[in-house]
């Protein structure tokens, strides 16, 4: 817990010196939700029907998508390949920490950082700019709030485990585009699951990736409620158990046959 | 030797030097194409499961998706290394520029390619094939010229836009974050028709950024969606002067900005 809320702190003083890029990120924010929110406006006039759900309900969707990427996508995998290729993952390695725990700190101590310094403006623009609506009621909110924890839990360590394909492949760059396009497309970041054809949401409710997104965003706007909150909540544990056992197991089979490169 | 001699040089020196990196050339082509299917598939899925967006159907939205993507390619293959002029400015590269025998210009844009631009070439050629077919087009030889004329335009827009933001660096040092800004309003314009955003961002993408003379405004006329009875009809012909525009702007703006240098070297 100590050595936590000191990544926490150090990522305070990293990032407070970046004044503009604040700027720019709720700026960037902003743009997202703004195309999102007409978007899902347009195609509800055109067909209220078709959505199963209300239009605030849809809208909300939307820009919490964008709200929540800002602090839970916090990217470890660009740590461990710029600490892979500078060669300077030794000294990672040296320290008297396990490298598995030392990431898992790091990034939920920028995770804090971004909650407390960009979630709330991004929520407030939200919120007065394109009818974010609140959960309303204590039951969905405390739900939200533990899913939300699973959601981290599972980006990270899926991130993780394509930091760890960088110690065999020396970059990630190539393969980034495609990751995050596919990240965001089977949580359901953009287009929610139930929007998805039969098949394809199939596929997607058999991949871990719906734990990211979709999950506490359903819960959110209550499409999942009461016992299938629970439920999905259950996915999230499965997942984030999976995923901590394989990372570990990953990550100790890469460690062995780690290059250091200049050394 | 003249400009182009020497550019068409340099670039087949850029080529050779970046084909040596095979695998990494391989899996970012692989990245560049699962990135595009996936946009295509989300976009595919909002269309075919509520018919259009605004009137804009399937192929439709697959033909302006596209139609952005070729000319982007065009700049991307040979002009992505614009935004990293600021660079070249604090790591001195830029001076090499000025003391050769030749046209700092050539020399900047000659530098380097970024081959993940064949991918969104083969990408983008499938898919503006594929709506062809299915939307039934039967351009005759005006709109062929046109399409060729705008596939130009687009590749200059956003290369003289990209230019000119990255000539702030002159002044300001940095400019990348400018630059994604640049990308990120274009990727709105790639993504969605133009006519489904508010009043205020359909000024900003015609007026300020003329980031929708990409791809929306000819795709107005290409597919036959224009609408005579309105007073702004003729924006859907206006592409090519667009970038005959932004090209004379950004030659201006470049030669104030190299007067305007004093190396980082001292």
């Amino acid at each position: 817990m100590k050595i936590f809320w000191a990544f926490t702190r150090q990522a305070f003083h990293g990032s407070t010196v970046y004044r503009f890029e604040f700027w720019m990120r709720l700026f960037f924010v902003y743009m997202l939700m703004y195309s999102i929110y007409w978007v899902w406006t347009t195609l509800y006039t055109q067909t209220p029907g078709a959505f199963g759900v209300s239009l605030e309900q849809m809208v909300t969707y939307g820009i919490l998508g964008m709200a929540l990427e800002i602090f839970l996508d916090v990217g470890p995998e660009w740590y461990i390949t710029t600490q892979v290729r500078t060669g300077a993952i030794d000294t990672d390695l040296m320290k008297p920490l396990d490298f598995h725990l030392h990431m898992l700190a790091r990034s939920a101590g920028e995770m804090m950082f971004s909650l407390g310094v960009l979630a709330l403006p991004s929520f407030a623009i939200g919120y007065y700019l394109f009818d974010l609506r609140l959960p309303g009621d204590m039951t969905t909110s405390l739900l939200f709030a533990v899913s939300l924890i699973f959601s981290f839990f599972v980006f990270f360590h899926i991130s993780f485990l394509l930091g760890a394909l960088t110690v065999i492949t020396l970059d990630i760059r190539s393969i980034s585009w495609a990751y995050y396009s596919l990240v965001s497309f089977f949580s359901g970041q953009i287009v929610p699951l139930w929007l998805f054809p039969d098949l394809l949401r199939k596929i997607s409710e058999v991949l871990p990736f719906q734990a990211i997104y979709y999950i506490p965003m359903s819960i959110y706007i209550k499409t999942l409620s009461g016992g299938a909150a629970l439920q999905a909540l259950g996915v999230q544990v499965f997942w984030a158990i999976v995923l901590v056992l394989f990372s570990r197991w990953a990550w100790s089979r890469v460690h062995a046959r780690l290059t250091i490169q200049g050394g | 030797m003249n400009a182009i001699t020497l550019y068409f040089r340099l670039i087949r020196v850029a080529v050779q030097s970046r084909l040596q990196y095979r695998a990494d050339f391989l899996t970012g082509i692989i990245g560049v194409i699962v990135l595009n299917v996936i946009n295509v598939g989300l976009i595919g899925i909002l269309v075919s499961r509520f018919r259009h967006l605004n009137g804009w159907t399937l192929w439709e939205m697959v033909f302006l998706y596209c139609l952005w993507l070729l000319g982007h390619s065009v700049y991307s293959f040979f002009f992505w290394h614009i935004r990293a002029l600021e660079d070249y400015l604090v790591e001195g590269t830029f001076d090499q520029f000025l003391i050769r025998p030749a046209s700092p210009f050539v020399l900047f844009i000659g530098r380097e390619v970024q081959y993940l631009g064949v991918a969104d070439l083969i990408f983008a050629v499938s898919g503006l094939s594929l709506a062809y077919r299915n939307l039934d087009l039967q351009w005759n030889g005006t709109q062929w010229l046109f399409f060729g004329l705008a596939i130009i335009a687009g590749a200059l827009i956003e290369t003289t836009l990209s230019l000119m933001i990255a000539c702030l660096s002159f002044w300001t040092g940095r400019a990348r974050r400018a630059s994604n800004l640049l990308i990120q309003i274009n990727m709105m314009v790639q993504f969605y028709p133009v006519d489904i955003f508010g009043y205020t961002f359909r000024v900003i993408v015609t007026g300020l950024i003329p980031v929708a003379f990409m791809n929306y405004y000819p795709a107005l006329m290409l597919l036959d969606k224009l609408d005579y009875s309105s007073a702004w009809w003729w924006l859907g012909y206006m592409s090519p002067i667009v970038a005959l525009l932004l090209v004379g702007i950004t030659a201006g703006v470049w030669h104030l900005a190299l007067r305007r240098y004093s190396s980082a070297g001292g």
